[in-house]
């Protein structure tokens, strides 16, 4: 295999391309930066960087690399916001699930101005809107109703509209700038309010039940469409409720 | 199909504020079915349903068994349901579940009519759990059990006691004798038993107050009713349940019956496109044979000189297909390449002319041979008809078999005359 001289032309190779564990991406003899952030499903080995995880690459500059896939499953990842359903309230903190092989705590004493006197009353079966503060293989991961500046940001309870749950591909694409054509499409004929969890759970809320359907069913139909058939398919779903 | 073991507060109150509005998570109104997909083909007895996400699949098998002591004439049917682990994080291995067994005696109610002497045995395998199990292992084990062929037995005379299973090459595999088909259907009631739904998913289902069962058939006879716990359900509310019931039974019924005659009808043409392979060896036979020198003795010898003008189509058909124009050789250059030119202008347009005129080249070499060789009177006769028939229907296009008859006396008595 020819080594490339040039540090910045063999990434550049496979980047946003598929790659499959096992694949090199990175020469570290190669590079010239000191630094190098690798994310989700890169390891160094030895002398290269390989990928363990199958999905495409990512690269963003001056020096992190990540691979970007879609499960069913979320492996936490700290600085995610996630959304979180309460499963038990203990005396320190709330342990949520956020389909993760772990449940997470909730420290009760995580939000904006929260001291104990006024801890919120979150009975089984809250759906939480949370930051992922650490996460690791081996622990349960934290999270926290605040951002890292201890703001509240619209973190913490959702209440009203409706959840369900989709892969962790489909969250990132809903997150995407520029706006993803489903939710433009969509947010041109109606209003409605939408939380996105990274861990594949989407919450949204609107002023009538017909709304609410339509736009779930839509976010839901729309994983594997492309931009065009995105938006014919949100026009053929408005149209049935006369939009 | 999610994690409905969990379930949010927010969707507890949402599915029940969009019931109360007729609507459904899905966008389907009350009464609707999600799309129901019934494949068969695997092998006889075996289908596969998909009602929405649900997954079903049941598998029939039979067993020659002594049937019980006070009941000699009919068998057992016995119903088994595996719900896999892969189905729902909340099925396990091993022992089956509360709604495991109800899901088997619910269907093994309904369909306890049958009358095979064999132990018949339904497996049922849960694949994916969507919502609505018992309504979608009940269309999967209908469709298996419409599909399955028994092997037909026979009981010997002498001393009755041995009984031979025929294996499917020699004998035709005979169906189960199935008297009409329950279907069964679903409803989960909301709001302390006042608003009912059809075929719940799963989240509706965990959502619902309660559950009934209908098994009916297109006859509008109940067969079975299943209700297990739940919230009360009022006297009229069960009667607008069994309407709805039996409207619904006759479309799944419909579904059923139609992916049955499907297959039935896939599984005769496999049986037919066997025989025809046959029949296309059988017309290679004369073919081959053909090749020898005695090529119009054999046309004679094979069938009857009346039906020699007739007869000769389908011979002269299988040389062009098996493309055996060549095989004319022995008898003149000449009338092969007439008859390729012919044939590959137009082979699919034997009219009783061209035939004729092959015919007709065919036999004048052979007359010439006839007057050197003595020859018996059939090749004469056969020679001349051919002639005279050709000239005939220069005049006429319709051949029959009096022609032929009429001609052939005539000139057994021209050919007496120029003797």
């Amino acid at each position: 295999m020819e080594v490339k001289s040039t540090p910045s032309q063999q990434p550049n190779l496979l980047i946003d391309q598929a790659i499959v564990p096992g694949d090199v991406v990175l020469h570290l003899s190669n590079i010239s930066t000191n630094k190098i952030k690798l994310g989700l499903g890169l390891r160094q080995d030895a002398d290269t960087i390989k990928a363990t995880n199958m999905g495409l690459l990512k690269h963003s500059r001056p020096n992190k690399y990540w691979v970007e896939s879609s499960t069913k499953r979320y492996i936490p990842t700290a600085g995610d916001a996630v959304l979180g359903i309460v499963i038990d309230s203990k005396p320190d903190n709330f342990v949520l699930d956020i389909k993760g092989p772990n449940l997470a705590f909730l420290p009760v004493l995580a939000f904006e101005g929260g001291t104990r006197k006024n801890i919120p009353k979150y009975e089984v079966g809250t759906l939480v809107y949370v930051r992922v503060v650490k996460a690791n293989k081996i622990m349960n991961p934290e999270v926290a109703c605040t951002d890292a500046n201890g703001k509240s940001a619209e973190f913490g309870s959702l209440k009203d509209g409706y959840m369900f749950e989709t892969s962790t591909g489909l969250s990132q694409m809903l997150l995407s700038s520029p706006t993803c054509p489903v939710l433009d499409a969509l947010g041109k004929k109606l209003s409605f309010e939408l939380a996105v969890g990274l861990n594949g759970r989407v919450w949204v809320d609107a002023s009538s039940p017909e709304a609410v359907v339509l736009v779930s069913n839509s976010i839901m139909n729309s994983e594997f469409l492309s931009d065009t058939q995105q938006k014919i398919m949100v026009k053929t779903l408005l149209k049935k409720i006369e939009l | 199909m999610g994690n409905v073991s969990r379930m949010t507060v927010n969707e507890r109150k949402f599915i029940e504020t969009a019931i109360l509005n007729d609507l459904r998570i899905d966008g389907r109104r009350p009464f609707n079915y999600r799309p129901l997909t019934i494949k068969l083909g695997r092998e006889d007895g075996s289908s596969e349903v998909h009602l929405g996400q649900t997954h079903v699949m049941a598998y029939v098998t039979a067993q020659l068994s002594q049937p019980y002591r006070d009941r000699p004439n009919e068998g057992s049917f016995s119903v088994f349901s595996e719900f896999s682990p892969m189905a729902d994080p909340l099925f396990e291995i091993g022992r089956p579940g509360e709604s495991a067994i109800e899901l088997g005696r619910v269907i093994d109610r309904g369909l306890r009519e049958s009358k095979a002497i064999d132990a018949v045995r339904l497996d049922i395998h849960i694949l994916d759990n969507g919502g609505n199990l018992i309504d979608a292992a009940n269309i999967a084990a209908l469709s298996a059990l419409s599909t399955f062929r028994r092997p037909e037995c026979t009981v010997s005379e002498d001393d009755g006691q041995e009984v031979t299973i025929h294996p499917p090459e020699t004998r035709e595999p005979l169906p189960l004798i199935i008297h009409h088909l329950p279907v069964a259907i679903t409803f989960a009631f909301f709001n302390e038993g006042n608003i009912l739904v059809i075929d719940p998913s799963n989240h509706e289902e965990i959502v619902s107050g309660g559950r009934m069962t209908v098994s009916i058939n297109t006859n509008s006879e109940i067969c079975a009713i299943q209700k297990a716990g739940g919230e009360g359900v009022m006297s009229g509310v069960v009667m607008q349940c069994m309407r709805i019931a039996s409207m619904k039974a006759a479309d799944i019924t419909k579904e059923i019956k139609n992916s049955v005659e499907i297959f039935d009808n896939e599984r005769t043409l496999r049986k037919i496109k066997r025989h025809s392979e046959v029949a296309t060896l059988e017309i290679d036979v004369p073919d081959s044979s053909m090749n020898e020198t005695s090529q119009l003795h054999h046309i004679t010898g094979l069938k009857n000189h009346t039906d020699l003008i007739p007869k000769s189509e389908p011979n002269t058909i299988s040389q062009v297909f098996i493309g055996q124009a060549s095989n004319w050789d022995p008898y003149s250059m000449k009338t092969s390449s007439h008859l390729s030119k012919h044939f590959v202008a137009s082979p699919s347009t034997l009219s009783p002319s061209h035939v004729n005129r092959v015919v007709e080249t065919i036999s004048l070499p052979k007359l010439e041979k006839n007057q050197t060789e003595n020859t018996t009177m059939d090749n004469d006769g056969v020679i001349s008809m051919a002639v005279e028939t050709s000239s005939v229907t220069k005049t006429k296009n319709m051949l029959t078999l009096k022609d032929a008859v009429d001609k052939k006396r005539k000139m057994k008595k021209k050919m007496k005359n120029v003797k």
